[in-house]
């Protein structure tokens, strides 16, 4: 007589494991949800005061371009068990180098030409520290975040705050072609680049080796090791593509403000742990998604500008840091792989 | 067979803690004495003095940092707790009749509001407890976090801007006494008295040894008894305390509570933590060897300012130093042990 299948009771874990895969969208069209209930019409940039009118859905995806971009390499070095720190730094040196070449007449190709490769350096350098001289990536990456800032603090002159135009030079005509100007649908070319970006990181991370090193080596490193995997050539790789990622950034959000400013950056590799831990990446590394990563970026810049319009500006630090706790609970709570110590 | 007990790993009589102390000192005289050559007007009491005192505030918050860095865990809310704590304790004391929402409070008596904004500062440490010792969350994440969380609510308490009117006169009054006789203030001797007692701890007592003992070996410590958590979440609550007292004194020394105050400390602690020998990853560390490291720290800013730096050269300044005394200090060790 044949064995009859043995019948599986729904498990906790079937309901965890699609929950886990599901909330964060949920989370988004809550999110978006609320802020068109509330009236929004205050603030200008929301066309007629409705939240999901074109002007403020141009507005909002402009302004998530930088975390768009930076996202995707974010998520790939935290599945490996890592962390960069210094990515709000890199964006904000990118932008100061990229209009400094601006404003002195390079021309567009030249110029992101070589901010792209100064974001090669700056994470060889990151790599460097962490992977060559072996510190540890928080305080490498720290460490790393004043050294570009000074830097970028010291190219801008003394007495103005960012590059940009003055009585005695100009910003050229184009500088806004790149991050500003309608492209197509309202969006700049720098929007979709960053969708580029996105596509060509999810195909990396689930189809080519260097996603499924990157989560063996933050999975159990010895082991990935052990199987073959060059661990230090792959985290170097992962932080080069994160410092070329951030140069991007910084030549969209530069293009934008038609400024260069070493300050632009400030802050971004908060949003960056937010959006990685609202998509579910462990931190601890071994498992991840770029997709959800981006969803979470979403959700915190629709959090940001839809907050901007309903709370005083000294609120926003505060509502910043709970969702980044709310964040991190959620990632907890839903972490099942965890091994209980 | 022969009692190998006292078989060392390295030569020589004393510890590799001692070793990295007296090396950071060296350090610190060859620095100061090369600032001296370099830098005009360097060399003179008034800046030695100078040194110690105007770096009181990142020494004292300095030692938590150092108790937890030598278990494994940041702590970078410090600085935002320092902003938090100073801006309650000015809203906690204003008095209560006022004309424009800045200048109102609770109007607590001065006693009352010095222990609640304490308690609030306490309770920020609670959280980064909770999270990193309970939940296991990684203390970057969770300490940035409460970081903006702390320094939030002093931006919403001072409306983004600062508190100082209608404050009661006992409030300046320990900010900016000096010990009678000299310029030295009392935040001064206050810092000096928690360093004294934190050595104490961190080589006389129970804790102090537990607490080296889960950084070099976390499951050693574990199977030993020693519940790792607890004692995390003690040093997270000890650190916050540390820097509510820190806030409190500097609010009191500027009669103001600013919701910007401490900018950065909470990395200027980290480094002159780094910079006097403690590492992340073994147990070690010191915080002798803190007070060592922003002594150094003050000499590298203190020149960089005579030699008319920019103020935007510390940033480059102080990553540099980080990096190069985290190199020096692995390869004096290394060279140590062969």
């Amino acid at each position: 007589m044949m064995t009859e299948p043995i019948r599986k009771k729904y498990q906790p874990t079937d309901w965890k494991a699609f929950t886990k895969n599901v909330y964060i969208y949920i989370l988004l069209l809550f999110i978006v949800f609320i802020f068109s209930v509330i009236k929004l019409d205050q603030v200008e940039m929301f066309g007629r005061g409705n939240f999901l009118s074109p002007d403020s859905i141009v507005n909002l995806l402009r302004s998530a371009i930088p975390i768009i971009t930076l996202g995707g390499g974010f998520t790939l070095i935290m599945i490996s068990g890592h962390i960069d720190l210094s990515v709000g730094s890199e964006m904000g040196l990118s932008a100061v180098v990229y209009a400094w070449l601006a404003i002195h007449g390079v021309p567009f190709i030249i110029s992101f030409a070589v901010t792209a490769v100064l974001g090669i350096v700056m994470g060889f350098i990151n790599g460097l520290f962490v992977v060559r001289l072996r510190i540890t990536p928080v305080i490498a990456t720290l460490v790393n975040l004043n050294l570009f800032k000074g830097i970028a603090l010291l190219i801008v002159p003394n007495g103005v705050s960012a590059i940009k135009s003055s009585d005695t030079i100009k910003m050229p005509e184009w500088i806004n072609d790149y991050g500003r100007k309608n492209f197509l649908l309202g969006l700049p070319v720098a929007f979709y680049v960053a969708i580029l970006v996105i596509v060509i990181l999810f195909i990396v991370q689930r189809r080519t080796i260097i996603g499924k090193y990157s989560a063996a080596i933050g999975g159990n490193r010895i082991a990935a090791e052990l199987s073959g995997v060059d661990a230090k050539k792959m985290v170097w790789l992962l932080y080069i593509i994160m410092g070329t990622l951030a140069a991007v950034a910084g030549i969209a959000r530069a293009s934008y403000m038609s400024l260069g400013d070493p300050l632009s950056g400030d802050g971004m590799e908060t949003d960056c742990i937010i959006a990685v831990l609202l998509g579910g990446t462990a931190f601890t590394g071994g498992s991840g998604s770029v997709v959800k990563t981006i969803i979470g970026a979403l959700i915190i810049v629709c959090m940001t500008t839809g907050l901007m319009t309903v709370i005083p500006p000294y609120y926003q630090i505060l509502a910043k840091s709970l969702v980044l706790i709310m964040a991190v609970t959620i990632n907890r709570l839903l972490d099942s792989s965890r091994v209980k110590a | 067979m022969q009692n190998n007990s006292t078989h060392k790993i390295y030569s020589g009589k004393m510890s590799n803690e001692t070793f990295i102390n007296l090396f950071m000192v060296v350090v610190l005289a060859v620095l100061f004495i090369g600032a001296s050559l370099v830098v005009p007007n360097f060399f003179s009491m008034k800046i030695v003095v100078n040194l110690i005192t105007n770096y009181w505030f990142v020494i004292l918050i300095g030692i938590g940092v150092t108790f937890l860095l030598t278990t494994g865990h940041f702590d970078m809310s410090v600085g935002g707790i320092i902003a938090m704590t100073g801006v309650l304790s000015v809203y906690f004391c204003q008095s209560s009749t006022g004309s424009m929402p800045l200048s109102t409070g609770l109007g607590l008596p001065y006693g009352v509001a010095i222990v609640l904004a304490l308690l609030c500062a306490v309770g920020i440490g609670a959280v980064n407890a909770f999270f990193i010792a309970k939940l296991k969350v990684a203390s970057i994440i969770i300490t940035l976090g409460t970081m903006s969380l702390a320094r939030g609510i002093a931006q919403i308490v001072t409306l983004g801007a600062q508190r100082n009117t209608s404050l009661p006169e006992i409030y300046g009054v320990i900010g900016n006494a000096s010990i009678p006789g000299t310029v030295v203030k009392v935040s001064v001797l206050i810092m000096a008295a928690f360093v004294i007692l934190a050595a104490f701890v961190e080589k006389k007592t129970v804790f102090g040894r537990r607490t080296y003992l889960i950084g070099a070996n976390p499951q050693a410590a574990k199977l030993s008894g020693v519940k790792v958590s607890k004692h995390v979440a003690i040093l997270y609550l000890i650190s916050a305390l540390l820097a509510g007292v820190t806030g409190l004194l500097l609010a009191s020394e500027y009669k103001a509570g600013l919701s910007n105050r401490a900018t950065g400390y909470e990395f200027d602690a980290l480094v002159i933590t780094l910079l006097g020998g403690t590492s992340i990853l073994g147990g070690f560390g010191s915080v002798v060897g803190t007070v060592i490291g922003a002594l150094i720290l003050c000499v590298v800013t203190s020149a960089a300012t005579g030699l008319l730096l920019s103020p935007d050269m510390q940033f480059i300044i102080k990553g540099i130093v980080t990096f190069l005394a985290i190199l020096a200090q692995r390869m004096a060790l290394e060279k140590r042990k062969g």
